[in-house]
């Protein structure tokens, strides 16, 4: 055998796609593990009095910040000693057991310490985190939110994407900028045209915290989610906050009516070189834990920005699955990742989402691009829109729900159209730098912000500024709508304000139909006990995903 | 024309579906709150409209289109009272999240402080921010000024942990 | 980064954890031939006093434990450029090494802060940096370049053009960076990887010290 010659076959394995990822060996001294380091501490729990004294072999006096929170805020103490006491198979024989119901689990899980949450979890193969998945998932109804945004940050495209992703079935829609002071521009783009596609969609603006707030404050948007929590305390307060600021924030969001939820993942602790030797998900496990202490509603988890380093590890994307688990046994509402670029494969990130996609979340991804990934601001996510019809095919061969509908070329121009429409009138009766009859038709029938005419960036930003400095608010856009002949739209964005006063939506779990009814796990608890209960599709809902427009119809052929 | 027939009665299927489930489920525990409301209350601006109310009085069924053009509701109008939080409350903590319903008291006590108060107490929370006897001094103007006594209790708590893991201004190294 | 690095990196990273090397201090070496760069560590770094100097923050195991950033640019490379791009603007470069943190944006903050100008400049190993002021929040920042990958040598000349433009008092159009969201699934495994070398060689008590540069090809 020649020593130098090459296998054609390896040569053409060499060339695939899968090897442009990274793949790392585990190095468990820092934590580059996704479950089980030897470094994790061994479970244990001491109650004396009411209070938590020792967790996971460290004494009170020795908790760290975070540790005491979570003894503090989290833990049932009243149950701690019953539920440590219970092997870890045995709780991961009821996690998957459909006998044993959603609130006995929690009740006792609540009792739990982050390590022996985390080793509970590594019992778990990937099948049985899915069974888990679908019992534990604290609403019925699955869902999905997309990510809006532009490289150029157009505010037509914009508000027409928006549209189209309401149009097409998702219960939420995010943006973020390409440019910062863009920020409150872009949250009117998708407060009207999320508005036009379906009334009640949910949009936020992912920025810095607290003009997240202040944005939110003005009604321009209706929710929060990026509000970072880490588990270990040098990252955290890296992080420049601890789980007692978060906590403040958190009811601040509150005390104005505002929906939001914290956001995790694992990875994200080793990707600043301070995991401190401990797994992935043992730290995921603290984070979980924080967010329901805080008394936060939900977290958007599974490594989201960080998911490069699960994704490069031995069984990471097993963890990702696991850390979403986590989040619903302790009773959160979950938005599980799916949201950023992962792979080159497309094998691979198909199959990195189907655990969410087939049990089910609130939330499966956080969200699924509903640009081109070119535009997606977000350094784009795992799935875009150029891949919708491939996602409503696997909707229709699993016979699943995914949150979305086949829809009609026609009607989402139709829909795109009206989006621009109302921007522009808004536009137009607050002054700001007019959007011509050229970009409403561009936009109607636009892929992307490639196919829109360049804006006059220095003016839309002046316009950026007086909403801030001005006090624009979503009445002044109601009156504008309304003055301009979509009084329908206007209608939809008083009722996202009345939300403001009657805070229905900050239960878990909430969204909200088109006519400003709010379901949530309160009203829409999930009722999975075995085959046959929990979420049923109506047969309405089948006939619509069955219905993809490129299906041949027998009969006419 | 199309899109809006097919608009209209995707959400028809969706409330009867999930109204179905609910109906035939009965799945929410109705179990009423310490003080009054339960699960079988929500939404309440559905079930209970006639508690809600506006900051300024505004009842939730004047909150209109109409009155929006005519100025008799105003933006200041579209923001929840602390009264409608501890509604929530407790239809949470009926409905098995005591969490959530702390976090909504808390939020309760915060209606009354104003937005720019709120964010710098959120930054003077943040590590090293802060020393000690500021933290306190916030804590104290959170109870007196505010009537934020859980808030308070927290901001005092949070003083003792940030003594305990040098977190406070001050326990950084300055360059 | 080319596949022969990665495999060294990892090879050396797998021996030390077999042997139990990694709990010890690792041994400082002063040069790296392929870094193409000298370092010579002079006195404790202290706040300089003209408007007309920028100071550049690296990690101690810059240009002498690693040898060039995630993309293969030589650290040597990476002085040159930054130097070469603040003395366009006809101003200096003062370089420190940081020895308590390996957080690109304190770096930055903390050169900002001893600084004639305020104007600071931070990069890891790997090639993550940011251009800061003295009074800004720390998490706060002029300019931001996060994806290491995506930094080339063009880059970091542009990076050093702009924090003397910062420092001259100009508000100059933030350096134009590529976006490539494939850039995650390639490179951030990896990253993390790096970072935790790199984080093996702080030393938390050591102040920051003034080093003196030279470029050998």
């Amino acid at each position: 055998m020649a020593v130098n010659k090459k296998s054609k076959r390896f040569e053409i394995l060499r060339q695939r796609d899968v090897h442009k990822d990274g793949f790392i060996g585990e190095w468990k001294e820092v934590g580059l593990i996704a479950m089980g380091s030897p470094n994790d501490p061994r479970p244990s729990i001491r109650i004396e009095g009411g209070k938590v004294v020792e967790m996971d072999g460290k004494k009170r006096a020795d908790f760290d910040m975070i540790e005491q929170f979570v003894a503090d805020y989290c833990i049932d103490s009243s149950v701690a000693e019953e539920a440590m006491a219970k092997s870890e198979k045995e709780l991961a024989h009821m996690l998957v057991d459909v006998d044993v119901c959603a609130k006995e689990i929690r009740r006792i899980f609540l009792g739990l310490t982050p390590a022996k949450l985390s080793a509970v979890l590594d019992c778990l193969n990937i099948v049985e985190i899915m069974m888990a998945m679908q019992k534990m998932r604290v609403r019925q109804m699955p869902g999905n939110q997309a990510h809006i945004t532009s490289a150029t940050d157009n505010p037509i495209a914009l508000a027409c994407d928006a549209a189209e992703a309401a149009y097409r079935g998702f219960l939420e829609i995010e943006t973020t900028v390409a440019v910062t002071r863009y920020a409150a521009l872009n949250a009117l783009s998708l407060l009207v045209g999320g508005q036009v596609g379906r009334p009640g969609i949910l949009s936020q603006d992912a920025l810095e915290e607290s003009f997240e707030l202040q944005i939110g404050m003005k009604g321009l948007t209706a929710y929060a989610e990026t509000v970072s929590v880490y588990g270990t305390e040098s990252v955290f307060v890296d992080g420049d906050d601890t789980p007692w600021s978060k906590s403040f924030l958190a009811s601040a969001y509150a005390s104005r009516g505002l929906k939001m939820r914290f956001t995790s993942g694992t990875g994200s602790e080793v990707q600043m070189g301070a995991a401190e030797g401990k797994s992935m998900l043992y730290l995921e496990a603290k984070c979980v834990m924080i967010t329901k202490g805080a008394g936060v509603q939900g977290l958007q988890n599974g490594s989201i920005s960080c998911i490069g380093v699960p994704g490069a590890v031995p069984s990471g994307i097993r963890a990702v699955a696991a850390e979403n688990l986590l989040t619903m046994i302790l009773g959160l509402e979950v938005a599980s990742g799916n949201d950023q670029t992962f792979s080159h494969s497309d094998l691979r990130r198909t199959a990195r989402t189907i655990p969410q996609l087939f049990a089910g979340t609130d939330l499966i991804f956080s969200g699924y691009s509903g640009v081109p990934n070119y535009d997606n601001m977000f350094a784009g996510s795992n799935w875009d829109i150029e891949d919708v019809d491939d996602y409503l095919a696997l909707q229709r061969d699993f016979r699943i729900d995914g949150g979305l509908r086949p829809v009609l070329e026609a009607d989402v121009i139709a829909v795109r159209n009206k989006a621009a429409r109302a921007l522009q009138a808004v536009y137009d009766e607050l002054g700001f730098p007019a959007i011509t009859d050229d970009e409403v038709e561009a936009g109607t029938y636009a892929n992307g912000s490639k196919d829109m005419p360049p804006r006059n960036i220095p003016e839309d930003l002046k316009a950026a500024e007086r909403i801030m400095k001005e006090g624009i608010t979503a009445v002044d856009v109601i009156k504008a709508l309304a003055k301009r002949g979509f009084r329908d739209v206007a209608e939809a964005l008083v009722m996202m304000m009345r939300q403001h006063v009657s805070g229905d939506y900050l239960q878990t779990s909430a969204w909200i139909d088109s006519e400003g009814y709010v379901w949530s796990a309160v009203n829409d608890p999930n009722t999975y006990a075995g085959p046959g209960t929990g979420y049923q599709m109506s047969d309405e809902r089948w006939e619509e995903i069955k219905a993809i427009p490129w299906a041949i119809n027998p009969e006419d052929v | 024309m199309a899109m809006e027939l097919n608009e209209q009665m995707v959400a028809e299927l969706v409330r009867q579906v999930l109204k179905g489930v609910n109906g035939a489920q009965g799945a929410p525990q109705v179990q009423k709150g310490q003080g009054g409301l339960g699960a079988g209350d929500f939404p309440l601006a559905a079930k209970r409209p006639d508690l809600l109310t506006g900051p300024r009085g505004k009842k939730f069924e004047e909150l209109t289109l109409d009155n929006v053009m005519s100025g008799a509701v105003a933006f200041e109008d579209f923001r929840i009272t602390p009264q409608a939080l501890e509604y929530q409350a407790q239809v949470a903590e009926s409905a098995g999240s005591p969490h959530v319903a702390r976090n909504l008291r808390r939020a309760a006590e915060m209606t009354r402080i104003p937005d720019e108060r709120v964010l710098e107490m959120y930054n003077a929370l943040r590590p090293h921010r802060s020393d000690k006897a500021e933290l306190l001094a916030m804590a104290d103007e959170l109870e007196k000024k505010y009537e934020a006594k859980i808030c308070a209790a927290f901001v005092r708590e949070a003083a003792d942990v940030y003594e305990r893991r040098h977190l406070l201004k001050g326990d950084l190294p300055e360059a | 980064m080319n596949e022969e690095l990665i495999r060294k990196v990892i090879a050396e990273v797998m021996a030390e954890v077999a042997t139990g090397e990694g709990k010890k201090a690792p041994k400082a070496e002063l040069s790296a031939p392929a870094a193409g760069i000298k370092i010579t560590e002079l006195e404790k770094a202290t706040k300089g006093t003209s408007p007309k100097e920028v100071v550049l923050a690296v990690t101690p195991g810059f240009g002498v434990h690693f040898q060039g950033t995630i993309v293969d640019v030589p650290h040597g490379e990476v002085i040159r450029q930054i130097m070469a791009g603040v003395e366009e603007e006809g101003l200096t470069c003062r370089v420190i090494r940081v020895y308590h943190t390996a957080d690109v944006a304190f770096m930055a903050h903390y050169a900002a802060k001893l600084s004639g100008s305020g104007i600071g400049i931070g990069v890891l190993c790997r090639g993550t940096s940011v251009i800061h002021q003295r009074d800004l929040a720390p998490l706060n920042n002029l300019e931001l370049f996060p994806q290491s990958p995506l930094l080339d040598a063009e880059a970091f000349r542009a990076i050093g053009r702009n924090a003397a433009k910062y420092a001259k008092g100009e508000q100059p159009v933030p350096v134009a960076t590529r976006n490539d969201p494939m850039a995650r699934p390639r490179f951030q495994g990896l990253a993390a990887l790096l970072h935790n070398k790199e984080m093996r060689y702080l030393d938390r008590k050591r102040p920051p010290m003034e080093v003196k540069v030279e470029f050998t090809h």
